[in-house]
């Protein structure tokens, strides 16, 4: 992979997280995830958005937010939600395990690995709703 | 056997930071082979964490049954394989792997663990640990290819981590953050 700078590692991140907010957003609001879940698992992913934000604040312009068009497919019932989040929390972690580590500046490679770790504790709480073997 | 300890004080985390204090950390590099700061001194710690946690998920499959059992199984596994990781990273860099302890070495410092919750919040413990070395890697490595192999088992941890948080009955993940936001 070509060297990126910070800014545009924060960038791809902030707008995975974006992704998966918007996702949980729109899974609350047709029903298509137990709430006590989703809450949880937005209120994470907007915690995680706020504090990227904030490290990329100053530092560029934060990457805009393509809604992904297999979302809407996704709403249909809770199974086909559960699987769509569960294929983007491991792109997103995915995305994390590859660029944390490149990340120029050494002081934000553990907080940022530490959105990594949650991202990976979602990855269970999915494959718990879905009834399905928790390690990977 | 095994000296015992209260419930709490076994399971909360003392015993298990004992245990892995005394098996995880404090190699020095070679003498020969690789240069300092090459990382080789962390790959060493981190071998024998590795190696103390599929250690310790042997004891706790004494006393778990049905789907635990099962999920902490493929944890161990995957521990095993991260230690085979990390031999090579090291014969990479030019060291040569510590040697490890025997399975009754290691035993012998573990708590009894007489219940299936004992051995889950041990693991619990365990998977704490190990999630937070690897965070800590990310920033220590020298080399960004190490730091690659870090960020990648410390996915796997993170993993582990939710699953035996799950298998307790609690959420998967505590909060938003592991250790300090940004």
């Amino acid at each position: 992979m070509a060297d990126r700078s910070d800014v545009d590692l924060l960038g791809d991140l902030v707008a995975r997280e974006r992704r998966l907010v918007s996702a949980y957003e729109a899974a609350l609001r047709r029903g298509v995830i137990d709430a006590s879940l989703g809450e949880t698992l937005l209120s994470h992913e907007r915690a995680h958005v706020s504090a990227l934000e904030r490290t990329l604040a100053g530092r560029g312009n934060p990457t805009a937010t393509v809604p992904a068009p297999e979302l809407t497919a996704a709403l249909r019932d809770r199974r086909s939600f559960a699987l769509y989040a569960l294929k983007l929390e491991g792109e997103t972690i995915a995305a994390y395990v590859d660029g944390v580590p490149r990340i120029g500046d050494a002081k934000l490679r553990q907080p940022l690995g530490s959105i990594m770790v949650c991202g990976g504790a979602h990855v269970v709480a999915l494959k718990d709703s879905l009834g399905r073997f928790l390690v990977n | 056997m095994a000296p015992y300890v209260t419930r709490r004080e076994a399971l909360g985390g003392a015993a298990a930071a004992l245990v892995l204090a005394s098996c995880g950390g404090g190699y020095p590099p070679p003498a020969s082979g690789p240069r300092a700061g090459s990382g080789v001194a962390l790959l060493g710690s981190l071998l024998a964490l590795e190696r103390a946690s599929f250690a310790a998920y042997g004891v706790c499959l004494d006393v778990l049954t049905g789907e635990a059992r099962a999920e902490v199984h493929a944890i161990r596994a995957q521990e095993r394989a991260h230690a085979a990781g990390l031999e090579r990273a090291i014969e990479d860099l030019g060291g040569t792997p510590p040697p490890g302890r025997g399975a009754a070495e290691y035993r012998r410092t573990f708590p009894r663990l007489r219940t299936a919750e004992d051995a889950l919040r041990f693991a619990e413990d365990l998977e704490e640990r190990q999630v937070r070395a690897y965070l800590e890697a990310l920033t220590d490595f020298p080399a960004v290819e190490l730091r690659l192999e870090a960020a990648g088992i410390c996915a796997d941890e993170a993993n582990h981590l939710g699953a035996v948080r799950v298998l307790q009955g609690l959420p998967a993940a505590q909060g938003p953050f592991v250790t300090g936001a940004l």
